[in-house]
């Protein structure tokens, strides 16, 4: 039975928790105590745990890159993708089969030599959702969210490069009033 | 993320973001608990309805990586959402499901979320989180925080 006090307690208890260590010395001897009983549980993590924690992983990694302009020289879809497969085969041409694409093929859009082709990607959005049934939330378009933001933001970003180029080709042979 | 109204069972959706330098004028003791203005140097999030201003509740974390750990140092509802009058359920539940996003983003199967209640309200954190003890500290690790995960965020 629940007495008063408990009751008291549990409406409380979310309602400011203070978690804060108190002391330098209470943190490390917390922290050493936890990291010991952890280091044990995480020896009896079977592969499955792990790979279902990776493929977690990259889907919030995946979901956190959509969300806002990325400027910089990293090839994301190709890093995703090569995660994706690491961590679910143990040999990249087994996934390129079961995508029925050659190893070739994979390994060049992985090493960023050649751009997936739309087949490509929708190969990989069905695998995925397939890998992630039973893993979490998986929305079918993100990889081709990576793809195009990566491709926005590169445009964006290079504006420099292509711009001088591209202007000669566009005129105005229509005024617009301002 | 969603919360759900108490009283006829909706859902609303919810957004958890860093906190602004401008929220901390609002976020009043009597309200949020604690002075968060004493958490600027951390980072901290707040809850609110989407298209809503509204600071539902906040949470103030501290990435370890060196132990692969997510410590919640602060955690609060907005002095509405306690108790039996509260208005929505699943704010806490959404908050400590975001640090369980930062650490397995973070770290993967050596994710860790922390926090060190005092002995009276561990129980709670236990039982409705699915946490385990360690001395004063308790944490939840994979498998069971992608199951936390999983039970709050929908997006």
């Amino acid at each position: 039975m629940t007495s008063k006090k408990n009751i008291k307690i549990i409406k409380d208890s979310e309602f400011g928790l203070d978690s804060r260590y108190k002391s330098k010395k209470e943190y490390q001897t917390e922290a050493a105590a936890l990291m010991e009983a952890r280091l044990k549980r995480m020896k009896n993590l079977s592969k499955d745990q792990i790979i279902r924690a990776k493929l977690m992983q990259l889907k919030l990694n995946m979901e956190e890159f959509i969300k806002q302009p990325i400027y910089d020289n990293r090839n994301y879809f190709s890093e995703f993708l090569e995660s994706y497969v690491d961590t679910i085969y143990s040999k990249r041409s087994l996934f390129a089969k079961d995508i029925d694409i050659t190893p070739t093929k994979l390994s060049q859009v992985i090493n960023n030599h050649r751009e997936p082709r739309d087949e490509f990607i929708l190969r990989l959005m069905i695998h995925s959702e397939k890998v992630y049934e039973n893993i979490c939330d998986f929305h079918k378009k993100t990889w081709y969210q990576v793809y195009f933001h990566e491709k926005i933001c590169d445009t964006m970003s290079s504006q420099e490069e292509w711009r001088p180029k591209i202007e000669r080709h566009v005129k105005f042979s229509e005024s617009i009033e301002k | 993320m969603i919360i759900v109204e108490t009283s006829t069972g909706i859902e609303h959706r919810v957004k958890i973001s860093l906190v602004d330098s401008v929220d901390y004028k609002a976020l009043s003791k009597e309200r949020y608990f604690f002075d968060w203005k004493e958490e600027q140097n951390f980072e901290v999030y707040k809850l609110c309805i989407v298209g809503s201003s509204e600071i539902l509740g906040l949470i103030s974390l501290e990435r370890i990586p060196s132990e692969w750990r997510v410590h919640i140092r602060l955690l609060t509802v907005s002095f509405e959402m306690q108790g039996k009058k509260k208005i929505y359920d699943n704010i806490a539940g959404n908050l400590i499901a975001h640090s369980a996003k930062i650490a397995v983003a973070d770290y993967a199967e050596l994710a860790c979320v922390s926090l060190r209640p005092k002995t009276e309200i561990a129980k709670h954190y236990i039982d409705k989180y699915n946490m385990i003890s360690k001395g004063l500290t308790l944490s939840i690790e994979v498998p069971e925080i992608l199951n936390l995960i999983n039970q709050f965020d929908h997006d």
